[in-house]
């Protein structure tokens, strides 16, 4: 596995359907990651993350129920599938281990909360 | 919870529609229409819709620019059309001979669409290269005499003002404010017609051919000055411009020529006051020089007719109606009573060349007929070549039936294989269109030749590259459309029973086709062969005189003093058999007129138009003509100088019981009738016979020498002319015609029309039989068990081929009766513009039926008989 196979985008969509499950698709994630960031994300841009995800065998999919707002269409439904997983643990615990070396003081001091 | 009010933009989900892999829409477009709503509820419609068109384009920048597919995605788009270019390429390499057949039908059919495009092209660029095009005008003049109607571009002015000082040009912006500018454009100053004019500085002399016209000539026309006076080059008298051709012959640099002097005919010193790009290749107009208008009437030499075309440029918003009426009232006003019914026209200027002859005084014919005629074979051979393919391809579609069945199993759908089969019909033509290039480059300069163009393959121009790229998509589709829906139509489980067949209706539809394309053959061949015998027959029709062995040239400087001493020197010197002259030109008499003629007898208030024509005493017997009544000139009876001869037409037009001895007068000369001349014509086979009035004058300062040579001595008699003549009349080069050749230059325009229906006929009747050999081939190929039988059994190869042939020539022959009546309508209606033409005879019909059979026997029976050849026992053999 290597690991320039997920971009940062891609981890945190593929974290937001991890926290969106059983009812992630692509509107729910978007929303979810524009909530969280601030800033606009597309539909389509979730979308073409999902699909590539999808590719990599990160994340499984199936249609869902449709709904009025949907105009009667059916959504896709995604889950992380077990080597999506593993590709999330290693990523965090790669990032933990490496926030565990810093030494407090190195990086400047933030105003506002990190 | 919905909100009915909100609905993002219709033409936004369409562009997802069209863009998107159909297997996305339904989660693409639920997610674009869910985010909207809740966009929509929040913050209103305008921010929801712009937001709406942001996502949109997010979307088609992922999914389809980048073709990003989906795992799901059941079409491999890109994967496809590698598959159909692989299997089409496969598909032609495997037939050869089919492929062939095929590409070349097409490449002959894309040749000749696209030379006689080229052409038609060109004719129609004639004169529509100027600046103020659309307020350009030729004026006509439509007058009746005797209940017959004429119309010309060549105004005649005499019948317009009994006063001869009085001239349109300057008459109409008097009274027609709407008039911008106004040139007369005279060339035919002097008889013949259009003669070349010396020019001469220092010792270099030389001729060449240009009109007399008036300033605003230069402001109408877009030709050009490049040195000089640019604004008003032509205000002054005796000044002219020249062209930088011109100004390359008296000056090692064309700009020098600006202000030099020059003289002209000899007679006359002109200052050169400009000098102008040489006229290009499609404008009807050419000349070298033109000369100040204010000479017009100041230059020593003769009007013998004042026939002056004129044109003008109506101001920027004139109503051209309008105009039209003024030009009725202004005729009305002038004052002639010798002609009364005359009435002036307009004709757009760009039209004045292709819309030339006029009906009913009215211009309506001319060469855009021939355009027209062309533009139809243009599109006559590239349907044949159409045809061609597509029952080629029907015909081998049985051969593909498996393929497409194994194709509908798994699941292609009727949609994708339509496509498949006109990309395939795409990519054929297209090879085909670039096969065709290359023809159409190597063949140019041989057409242009003898078309008489400066055509080029505009193959740089974009307009020509998408013009080419729409032909190819037209024929290809046209071609490909009926066995792309047929192919695709079958059944995919009687096909892989092997029990394809074709049903009743696409038997008659291919046949129909065949019938359809040969018709339009056997149609061509029949219009070539019409063609090319009256062609033939206007050439060689005996018109009444000798007209070979006979050159002439013009009277012109001492010739008009000297002819006597001209004609008894020249006329011992070797190679000449004899010398005498003519007034015009006997094969192309132009001057007709009808007021200057009275005779004894003559009804009152009658007036009857005359070719009148001069000549000296030994004409009759140089040219060979024949006298029915009476007695030719004689030199030894000196009454003869006022006498008369006129010709059969004329006689009875004149309706005089005994013509000889009665009194006749032209213009003031007086004299009586000795004989009648048989008829003869005096100028092309277009126009019929004229009544003609001849007399002796050997001392005109105008009119032609015409010299006869001794047969095979052409060479002996030009070296004893060009001796004579430099010494008799110095000034000027000698210019010399050929009568012969003059004669068949006035059917140049049927020439390269004969020749070229020839080509187009041959080329469509090429391609129809290279259908009709395929065609064969497949049918052959087909039933090769069932020739393996029959021969077993003890059938000769003649009745095979017998039996074969019979379906083949059946179709030519209901071809041919198709064909038959339509062409000899079309024929019929052509031959009317000749006034001596040949009749449509039946053989030319039979000739053309048993050519068409004959070649399409052949074609079959060498495709049947190499197949009845063949030994059984192989064909029988395999399953």
């Amino acid at each position: 596995m290597r690991r320039s196979d997920l971009g940062e985008f891609e981890e945190l969509v593929l974290l937001t359907v991890a926290v969106l499950t059983p009812s992630a698709y692509s509107v729910a994630v978007a929303e979810e990651l524009e909530k969280q960031m601030d800033k606009i994300v597309t539909t389509g841009a979730v979308h073409s993350a999902l699909q590539r995800l999808e590719r990599k065998g990160y994340l499984d999919s199936s249609m869902g129920e449709a709904t009025k707002e949907r105009g009667g269409r059916r959504k896709r439904l995604f889950t992380v599938t077990t080597l999506g997983s593993r590709m999330l643990h290693s990523v965090k615990s790669i990032r933990d281990n490496l926030w565990g070396k810093i030494e407090p003081g190195t990086l400047p001091s933030l105003n506002l909360n990190h | 919870m919905s909100n009915p009010h909100y609905h993002p933009p219709k033409w936004l989900d369409k562009l997802i529609e069209m863009l998107c892999p159909s297997d996305l829409h339904e989660e693409v477009l639920g997610d674009l229409h869910e985010r909207y709503h809740y966009m929509a509820v929040k913050k209103g419609s305008k921010p929801a819709n712009l937001r709406y068109a942001l996502e949109v384009m997010i979307y088609l920048k992922s999914t389809a620019l980048s073709r990003s597919k989906s795992k799901h995605s059941k079409t491999h788009f890109a994967i496809m059309i590698k598959h159909y270019f692989i299997t089409a390429t496969r598909n032609i390499v495997r037939n050869k001979a089919f492929s062939f057949i095929n590409v070349m039908g097409l490449v002959l059919g894309i040749s000749a669409f696209l030379l006689i495009n080229l052409w038609v092209d060109d004719e129609k660029s004639v004169d529509n290269f100027h600046e103020h095009q659309k307020d350009l005008y030729a004026l006509y003049l439509t007058s009746e005499i005797n209940g017959e109607v004429f119309g010309d571009y060549d105004i005649k002015e005499w019948e317009l003002f009994s006063n001869r000082d009085v001239w349109l040009a300057e008459e109409l912006p008097k009274v027609i404010p709407e008039i911008k500018h106004i040139a007369t454009y005279i060339t035919g100053y002097e008889l013949p017609w259009g003669y070349p004019n010396t020019f001469q500085i220092g010792d270099v002399k030389h001729r060449l051919e240009g009109a007399i016209t008036g300033n605003d000539f230069f402001k109408m026309f877009s030709y050009p000055i490049l040195y000089g006076d640019k604004e008003n080059p032509l205000t002054n008298a005796k000044t002219l411009v020249i062209s930088e051709y011109m100004a390359s012959i008296f000056f090692e640099n064309p700009q020098d020529a600006v202000g030099k002097t020059i003289r002209y005919e000899n007679t006359l010193d002109m200052k050169i006051t400009g000098v102008f790009k040489n006229t290009q290749a499609n404008s009807s107009l050419q000349f070298d020089y033109l000369i100040s208008w204010e000479d017009a009437e100041r230059l020593p030499i003769v009007m013998s007719d004042n026939k002056a075309p004129t044109f003008i440029q109506l101001h920027e918003n004139a109503d051209p109606k309008l105009v039209e009426q003024k030009l009725r009232a202004f005729d009305d006003s002038r004052n002639n009573p010798a002609y009364e019914n005359l009435e002036l026209g307009l004709q757009p200027y760009g039209d004045q060349y292709l819309v030339s002859k006029f009906e009913n005084g009215k211009p309506t014919t001319g060469r855009i007929e021939y355009v027209r005629i062309f533009s139809g074979v243009a599109i006559f051979v590239l349907i044949i070549a159409c045809i061609n393919f597509t029952n080629l391809a029907t015909s081998r579609s049985l051969k593909r039936a498996k393929e497409v069945g194994v194709r509908k199993v798994i699941g292609s759908s009727k949609k994708y294989l339509i496509w498949q089969f006109l990309g395939e019909s795409v990519m054929l033509t297209t090879i085909a269109m670039i096969i065709s290039l290359v023809l159409v480059s190597v063949a140019l300069p041989a057409f242009n030749n003898f078309t008489g163009k400066e055509m080029l393959l505009p193959i740089g121009d974009l307009t020509y590259g998408l013009y080419l790229i729409g032909i190819i998509v037209l024929t290809g589709f046209l071609s490909g459309a009926y066995p792309a829906i047929f192919l695709s139509s079958l059944q995919p489980a009687k096909v892989l029973k092997g029990l394809a067949r074709f049903t009743k209706s696409a038997k008659f539809f291919r046949k129909g086709l065949a019938i359809f394309q040969f018709s339009l053959s056997i149609l061509l061949l029949i219009a070539t062969l019409v063609v090319s015998r009256q062609t033939d027959y206007i050439q060689n029709t005996n018109l009444g005189y000798e007209k070979e062995n006979v050159i002439y040239v013009r009277v012109e400087g001492d010739l008009v003093s000297k002819y006597h001493l001209f004609k008894e020197r020249l006329s011992t010197k070797p190679g000449i058999a004899m010398v005498d002259r003519s007034s015009e030109a006997p094969h192309d008499m132009a001057f007709e007129i009808a007021g200057p003629f009275a005779w004894e007898g003559m009804e009152e208030g009658r007036q009857m138009s005359f070719k009148p024509t001069s000549v000296g005493f030994d004409f009759l017997e140089m040219m060979g003509l024949e006298i029915v009544d009476g007695r030719g000139f004689d030199k030894t009876i000196p009454t003869d100088t006022a006498a008369f001869m006129i010709n059969e037409t004329a006689l009875r037009l004149m309706n005089l019981d005994e013509p000889l001895g009665k009194r006749i007068s032209a213009w003031s000369k007086q004299g009586r009738i000795i004989g009648v001349l048989k008829d003869y014509h005096t100028h092309s086979l277009h126009e019929p016979i004229k009544p003609l009035i001849v007399d002796v004058k050997e001392d005109l300062n105008f009119g032609i020498i015409m010299v006869k040579t001794l047969p095979g001595q052409t060479e002996t008699a030009l070296k004893s002319l060009e001796e004579v003549s430099s010494i008799i009349n110095p000034n000027y080069p000698l210019d010399y015609q050929f009568m012969d050749l003059e004669y068949a230059e006035l059917y140049k325009n049927e020439k390269v029309v004969s020749s070229l229906s020839n080509i187009f006929a041959i080329l469509a009747i090429m391609i129809s039989c290279l259908g009709l050999l395929g065609l064969a081939m497949f049918s052959t190929e087909q039933r090769i068990k069932e020739i393996g039988i029959r021969k077993v059994l003890g059938a000769s190869i003649s009745s095979i081929i017998r039996l074969f042939s019979k379906d083949f020539l059946q179709l030519v022959a209901l071809s041919f009766i198709i064909a038959a009546p339509i062409a000899a309508y079309l024929m019929k209606d052509w031959l009317q513009g000749f006034a001596y033409k040949i009749s449509l005879s039946w053989w030319i019909f039979a000739l053309t039926g048993i050519m068409a059979l004959g070649i399409a026997f052949l074609t079959v029976a060498y495709q049947t008989f190499t197949a009845a050849k063949s030994n059984p026992i192989k064909n029988l053999r395999t399953e």
